[in-house]
């Protein structure tokens, strides 16, 4: 069985000058809850635009499922689902076209989208929305259609760029219920996400990026012990040099100070 | 999400949809239904807002029937032998297709690079040719409807002839394609509206109107009416009034000729930008 997604030596320079890649190297098995954290502008997002075909890599290597991202990028790509972070949606759409125009660009017959469709409406609570233009819909309306359209053509892969950014408390349970429910089922999740609690909750393997290099991989549990932190958030903060940061950190000065 | 079963069940019987899945006959293939959605994505957009793309362009086609055919043409009288206003109409029905051509495509492309929602159609498995002809065929259509309308609306108040079928409907659809692959090249191009505005304002209209929609250059002074024949939209006019009323200044073998030439260059130039994800693909 080969890789989800299996990345070599992967380097992107922007025309700017701007090296956002330095020569990634990622491994994400078939079936994996794969976590990747990084401060802005570390490369996370230019990583996932570079295997959905959203950015061309400068060198290196990119196969999902064992087909060549870049070269044979038509078995590649459908076999991806982007969540991507920001909320891109066709203004000219309603809802459900939204949803109807993305599995027929991933070669869908019109029966099988309108199931599909009907389905992953009710799932996301889309259903009476089902006529809106995407441009009336409430954020966390915008971000469940997002997932759902990403779901449509049914991906092996599913990447969520930052998909609970800016959402309520109660969206963002239902969309790691959901994640979660998916991974079970076997699609293999590439997440990108700043809230740490979100990756040791829904990953299985975690990888840090900064700078456009990944510096660590492992469990949760492993980047803690190697980084000699009682947590992953420690651990993140102890890769970007902010240790004084941390909770425990903090805590442990406001005791002090009152003891004073 | 209401905890229904069943939500991912992804397909992990070996291959992965939409690339090489061959379907049963006589339904469409992958390639086929993505195509067909890429271009049904650029009609409903111009459906959506039929008052600006289709409304607008048919009322100016008539108001610029009613000023200069019925108004002026009531004093000019004939020219070349037909009545003014069916001497330009043949130049207000190409003029119609071209610009709505242009400026749906130009429009369409920036609008979705401004939303973001072009990733949508980059990130499917759809093939640079796929995706260009996708976007071009919008702009085409909404032309080929806003001339069609002007054609059977002006064929039913005058008596409009069709001399040369055959050159007018090779010459016409060459124009209607060469501006759609000028307003994808342009959308494409444009990081801004103002970018798309320009070509719009300060090169395809001052080109079309000098290029004899309204006159013919044979009665132009000189030195403008050998400078009218360095404007390539003169000879578009030209074919399609050949086709219509049989009557040219300019050489039809060549026109076409040209124009063929002239649409497969610009055709190349946005495939070879499509496949390098020019202002596309970051």
């Amino acid at each position: 069985m080969p890789t989800a997604l299996e990345i070599t030596k992967l380097t992107k320079r922007y025309p700017t000058g701007v090296d956002a890649l330095k020569g990634v190297s990622l491994s994400i098995e078939d079936g994996e809850f794969f976590g990747l954290l990084g401060p802005n502008g570390a490369g996370k997002s230019t990583l996932i635009h570079c295997a959905t075909g959203l950015a061309q890599p400068t060198s290196g290597t990119i196969e999902i499922f064992g087909n060549d991202a870049i070269h044979h990028y038509r078995e590649a790509r459908a076999a991806v689902g982007l969540a991507p972070q920001e909320l891109n949606l066709d203004w000219f759409l309603t809802v459900e076209e939204s949803l109807d125009y993305h599995g027929g660009y991933f070669g869908m017959p019109k029966r099988e989208r309108r199931e599909r469709v009907a389905e992953l409406l009710d799932t996301f609570s889309l259903t009476d929305k089902r006529d809106d233009r995407t441009r009336t819909l409430s954020g966390g309306m915008k971000r469940r259609l997002i997932l759902a359209r990403a779901m449509l053509h049914r991906p092996r892969l599913l990447i969520l760029d930052e998909p609970t950014a800016g959402v309520d408390v109660e969206l963002r349970l239902e969309l790691w219920h959901y994640v979660q429910r998916v991974n079970a089922e076997g699609t293999t999740i590439l997440l990108t996400t700043h809230y740490l609690e979100e990756a040791e909750q829904l990953c299985n393997q975690i990888a840090f990026i900064n700078d456009g290099e990944i510096v660590a991989q492992g469990t949760s549990a492993e980047l803690a012990d190697r980084y000699g932190t009682a947590s992953l958030e420690d651990a993140y903060l102890t890769l970007v040099g902010r240790k004084e940061l941390s909770r425990a950190h903090i805590a442990d000065a406001g005791e002090a100070e009152g003891t004073t | 999400m209401n905890g229904k079963p069943e939500i991912g069940d992804p397909p992990h019987d070996g291959q992965a949809r939409g690339a090489t899945r061959r379907p049963r006959s006589g339904r469409l293939t992958p390639g086929q239904i993505r195509f067909i959605t890429l271009v049904r994505r650029e009609i409903t957009r111009f459906v959506k807002i039929k008052r600006q793309t289709l409304g607008a362009p048919l009322l100016e086609t008539f108001l610029y029937i009613s000023v200069f055919g019925a108004a002026l043409g009531s004093r000019i009288k004939q020219l070349h032998g037909v009545d003014y206003v069916v001497f330009i109409i043949p130049g207000l029905i190409m003029m119609a297709w071209a610009t709505n051509a242009f400026s749906n495509n130009s429009s369409s492309i920036l609008q979705q690079k401004f939303q973001g929602a072009i990733q949508d159609q980059l990130s499917s498995p759809a093939s640079p040719a796929e995706l260009l002809l996708g976007f071009s065929l919008g702009g085409f259509l909404r032309g080929m409807m806003v001339s069609s309308i002007t054609f059977v609306v002006a064929s039913l108040m005058i008596d409009l002839p069709v001399d040369h079928p055959f050159v007018l409907l090779a010459g016409i659809f060459l124009v209607g394609f060469f501006f759609s692959q000028l307003g994808v090249l342009v959308g494409v191009r444009a990081e801004q509206f103002d970018d798309v505005a320009f070509y719009q304002t300060f090169v395809l209209q001052p080109l079309i109107f000098l290029g004899g929609v309204f006159y013919s250059a044979a009665l132009l002074p000189e030195p403008f009416q050998t400078l009218t024949q360095f404007n390539p939209v003169y000879y578009m006019i030209n074919l399609v009034r050949y086709g219509f009323i049989g009557y040219s200044e300019a050489n039809i073998a060549l026109s076409l000729g040209f124009l063929t030439v002239a649409t497969a260059a610009l055709l190349a130039v946005n495939l070879r930008l499509f496949r390098s994800g020019y202002r596309l693909r970051a």
